[in-house]
This record gives structure tokens, sequence and C-alpha cells, in this order.
């Protein structure tokens, strides 16, 4: 994927000043973190970045620590750009851009609604190609590095393609988003949840991902908050319901869905005509999952997908779903919608492909 | 009965017996109860020549139509969903921007020329409309499917509305629209600003524009 590796990244205290950036202070409480480059990194004073066009009150400086620690961000704006100025937008309003530091962003929570920041102190798996920025110490190791090979044994009960996934490890804010799709993070205490492969984009090492006997997806099972995207936001039903394939995102705690045919337009005389002639074409809504049960689905509000990934080969075996066949059978053509039906005749998709 | 609803890209709508819903085809994500999808081969309300009507005039977007009794939810595309409550009024709206309407609305396809003459094709070509749009009326609700937010401007007698073709989704109520033109120099040149063609909406009612500059 796009992600580079290592070597980019490096230790923070050589990554390039950037004049004119000013990193509030820490509160007073607040010891001195090693992975955060405070003091090392960047000049100490200097001018607030000039790009949001605010008039700049003439060399302003940090404010020195002893003061109260900057809490929000509208109030050290305020402070430091003084004067009647419009008040900073709030990352919901979407008004304007929102600066964000170190301090500011959120600890394990949403940014807006297509960025995640994580408070990471320890170690994280992540989907690669996924971090989009980080502050602090963070590595970022992918499969082949002795340390990681155990965790990957540790959580990966899985043939997963662990190359796809990287193990971040350090202390720091590190900043996930995928394509703009929208992001939530999930609490799991003891409970399991599986979600599409395609949509996970990292987890907590405290949970544990399994493949899912439903090729196509992963479940997690433990305690721990992970991170899944959506295209278009998330909404959360409950058994009985049928989704729609392309809308599903996952499930929690429900058995596993079954497939739903619904061909009630095929009965009848004119559904005869239909069947034999192909004329009047599929409604795409033939195929459903069906849920019962107690438990939760998850829906996303359209039926696009998100591409999904591999999540390995299962070994071929009496008895085993799919054993032996690659999980996605021509991963792109699952978002056709339109399955070949087999009441169409001969005609195949021309029906369709006239509009009929 | 109406649309509810649950995030700006999803929207739920009750069907009850003897209550028919159009949607567009595959944009069903789920529901619950026993409800059937039937691809509806007239593509709408008013039997076989509308049907020919809208074939010919590239109005003819695949609808289905459910019935039953129970919930469904509705989704297409990723795009955002915008649900507009009919009162006797008319709306004008794009065939492929209709998510889901209710069966009790009346459904036809009216010629841009109708509104406006050449002035209304040419319209209807920059806005990417065709010469033929959409128009449904009666009292019921719509569903309607735009790139980025919509947002509603209410146009009273005496106050035309501008909006950038583009950005047009539909309009309703008793509204003339015009095609504003300020080309310049500039704009021969090719240093225009982009804004050349605007439309100009004066009358009684509403236009709902998208925060988007892209088609669907």
């Amino acid at each position: 994927m796009s992600y580079p590796p290592q070597p980019p990244y490096g230790s923070p205290h050589d990554q390039p000043t950037q004049p004119g950036f000013v990193v509030p202070p820490p509160p007073p409480n607040h010891g001195p973190q090693p992975g955060y480059p405070q003091q090392g990194g960047y000049p100490s004073q200097g001018g607030y970045p000039q790009q949001g066009g605010y008039p700049q009150q003439g060399g302003y400086q940090t404010p020195p620590p002893h003061q109260p620690p900057p809490p929000p961000h509208q109030a050290y704006a305020q402070e430091q750009f003084g004067g009647p100025i419009a008040p900073l937008p709030t990352a919901q309003g979407g008004d304007g851009p929102v600066v964000h530091d170190v301090h500011s962003l959120p600890v394990n929570d949403n940014v807006n609604p297509y960025a995640f920041s994580v408070e990471l102190n320890g170690s994280y798996f992540l989907q690669k190609g996924k971090m989009v920025a980080y502050y602090g110490d963070i590595t970022f190791k992918g499969v082949g590095a002795g340390m990681v090979d155990r965790m990957l044994g540790q959580h990966f009960n899985s043939p997963m393609h662990a190359s796809d996934w990287v193990v971040a490890e350090g202390r720091g804010k590190l900043l996930l988003a995928d394509r703009a799709f929208d992001l939530n993070s999930y609490d799991l205490e003891d409970g399991n949840l599986t979600v599409r492969s395609g949509n996970l984009l990292a987890f907590d090492p405290t949970l544990r991902l399994k493949q899912s006997i439903i090729p196509g997806f992963l479940t997690l099972i433990g305690t721990g908050r992970f991170v899944a995207a959506s295209n278009g936001p998330v909404h959360f039903v409950e058994p009985p319901i049928r989704v729609d394939p392309q809308a599903l995102v996952g499930w929690a705690d429900c058995p596993a869905p079954c497939h739903h045919y619904d061909h009630d337009y095929m009965h009848g005389l004119i559904g005869g005509i239909r069947r034999l002639t192909g004329l009047g074409g599929a409604s795409g809504e033939e195929h459903q999952f069906e849920f019962i049960g107690a438990g939760q689905v998850l829906l996303q509000s359209s039926e696009k997908l998100m591409a999904e990934r591999s999540v390995g080969v299962v070994g071929a075996e009496a008895g085993v779903p799919m054993g032996g066949v690659p999980s996605q059978p021509g991963s792109a053509g699952h978002g056709g919608g339109n399955p070949n039906l087999p009441g169409l005749g001969n005609l195949g998709d021309l029906g369709r492909r006239f509009g009929l | 009965m109406g649309f509810t609803k649950i995030n700006g890209k999803m929207v739920e709508a009750q069907v009850v017996p003897g209550q028919r819903l159009f949607s567009q085809r595959g944009a069903m994500l789920a529901y619950s109860g026993d409800v059937r999808f039937t691809p509806n081969i007239t593509g709408g309300q008013g039997g076989v020549m509308s049907m020919i009507g809208r074939r010919v005039a590239n109005e003819d977007t695949p609808l289905m139509t459910v019935e039953g009794q129970g919930r469904v939810m509705f989704g297409h595309g990723g795009h955002h969903v915008h649900v507009i409550d009919l009162f006797g009024d008319t709306l004008y709206v794009e065939a492929d921007r209709l998510l889901a309407f209710e069966g009790t609305l009346r459904q036809s396809t009216m010629f841009m020329g109708s509104q406006g003459g050449v002035m209304g094709m040419v319209r209807g070509q920059v806005t990417g409309q065709g010469l033929f749009t959409t128009k449904l009326e009666g009292h019921g609700s719509v569903a309607v499917m735009a790139h980025g937010g919509v947002f509603e401007l209410p146009i009273v007698p005496g106050q035309e509305v501008h909006v950038d073709p583009q950005a047009y989704v539909a309009h309703r109520g008793d509204v003339r629209n015009k095609l504003s033109t300020a080309l310049g120099w500039r704009d021969m040149i090719g240093r225009g600003s982009g804004e050349a063609f605007q439309l100009e909406l004066s009358g009684q009612g509403a236009v709902y524009v998208q925060a988007s500059e892209e088609k669907l």
C-alpha cells in the first residue's frame, strides 16, 4: 500500500522543524514525556502558522509554563490573538479548519467523522496505509521483526495475511483515516464482533482477531477497542432483520447470518414470463442476509462496498466451509449487486442491460 | 407514513399494506417484516404510455415497487439523502436523484421547453437535466439524493434566487426559472470565473441545492 517503510519516520528529533510552529507548553502537572518532541524539534518561540490569515499581534510568545494550562483550543486562541475575532470553529461545526496540536487532539476518539486519534502507549495493530499522521515516538513494524512475530502469534489466531497489518509501538498520538470514509470506534467488553475485513482499520492488542467462518469477515473477541470504517455513518439495528449484503458492515453477538432469497415476483403467469424471458429485470434485492437471535447488526448507509482485504486461505479440510478455496472469488465482483439469477433464462444480463 | 431520516445518508420508511412505495432498484439496505421488492417495468406510475414517455425522455431510472408490511431502510451510493414532504404541491426533480417516493404521488415527465421555451431547453442542457425532468405532485414524501448535503432556499416573489446549475437538485412550487448568463470578455479568452451560467429562480416555492458541484 502507500505505506512507506520505517526510515522516513525516524526518530522524532530529526523531524524537520517547521518554522513558526508553536507547541503549547505542557500543563503544569504534566511530566515530561519522553516521546513527545516538545523541546527538541520545535522552536519554542515564533509566530503561529500564518495560514489562517489571522492578524498577528506582534510576536506573541509561548506562555510561560507556570501559567494555567492552555486548556481548550478556543480559549488559547483568544488569549493569543486577543481582540474580537470570530471564535475558532469546532470540529463538528465544519465551519473552517481546526488547528490541532498534540494536546488538543482527542484521546481515543474521533477528531472528525473521518479521522480517529489514538493515544498510543504500547502497541496497536493497524492496517497498512491507514496512518495519516502521528505525534510522538512511534515505530511501525511490519511482519518479520522478531518481537512483532511473537505478538502476531498471540493475537492473530488466523492464517491472516499478516502482511496487511503493521504494529505501531511507542507513545504518542496516532491519527488514522481511510479515504474519507466514516470512522467509528467500538468498545468490546468480553464480547465478540464480526466485521467485514476491509472495514477494520485498527484494534487494541487486548483483542484477539480471528477469521470468521463467513468468508471475508473477521471476528474480534475479547475486551478492547477497535476502529472500523464505513461508507456513511453506521446504523445499529436489532434482529430479526434482513440486510442487503453490500450494506452489511458487521454484527455483534448474534449468530452468524443465513442467506435469504426472495423471488416472489417470479411466480404466477407474469412471473413465469419474466422468468423465461428475463424481461422485467430483477429488483436487485433478491438476496439478503437474514439475522435472527439477539444481538446487533451494523449497517452502513450505502451499498457501496469498501475494498475487501484478503483474510487468507483456509486450508483444505473436510467439513470446513470454503476450505482450500480463496475466500473472495473475484473480490471486485462483490459490488455488482446483481447476482446471476438462475431464473433469467439464457439471456443472462441482457435484460438488465436493456433496462428491462 | 413518510420517511424518517436515520442519518444523513439513510432513510427509513414504514411500509403498510395497501400503500406502495417506489424506490430506486438496489437501494434497499435492510428491512424487517414481510416486505416484497418487485422490479417495476414501467419505471414508475402511469401505465405503459408513461413508460414510453419516460423511455423517450431518458427519465427511466430503474425502479422497484416496495409492498408489504414492515420497515425498510434505503440508501444509495453513499449520497446524502434529503426528505421532501409534499402537501399538494409539485416537485421537479431529475429521475436519477429519486431514492424513494410514496405511491400516493403522481409521477409524470415534463418537457423542459414547456418552462421557458428554447431557453428552458438550453437550461436543461447546462444543468445536465436534459430535455426532460420528472414531476411529482400530490401528497406524500420523496427522498432525494444529492452529492453533499442539501439545503433549501425559499423563493419568495420579488426575490429571485440564483443557483449554480451544477449544484441544483430540485425545486418545488410555482417557480419560474431561467438561465442567466454573465458571460464577459474574460470567458471568451478562457479566463472566466467559472460561474458564467446561473439558474435564476423566481416565484413562490423553494429550491434545493447541494453542497457540491458534482453530479450524481
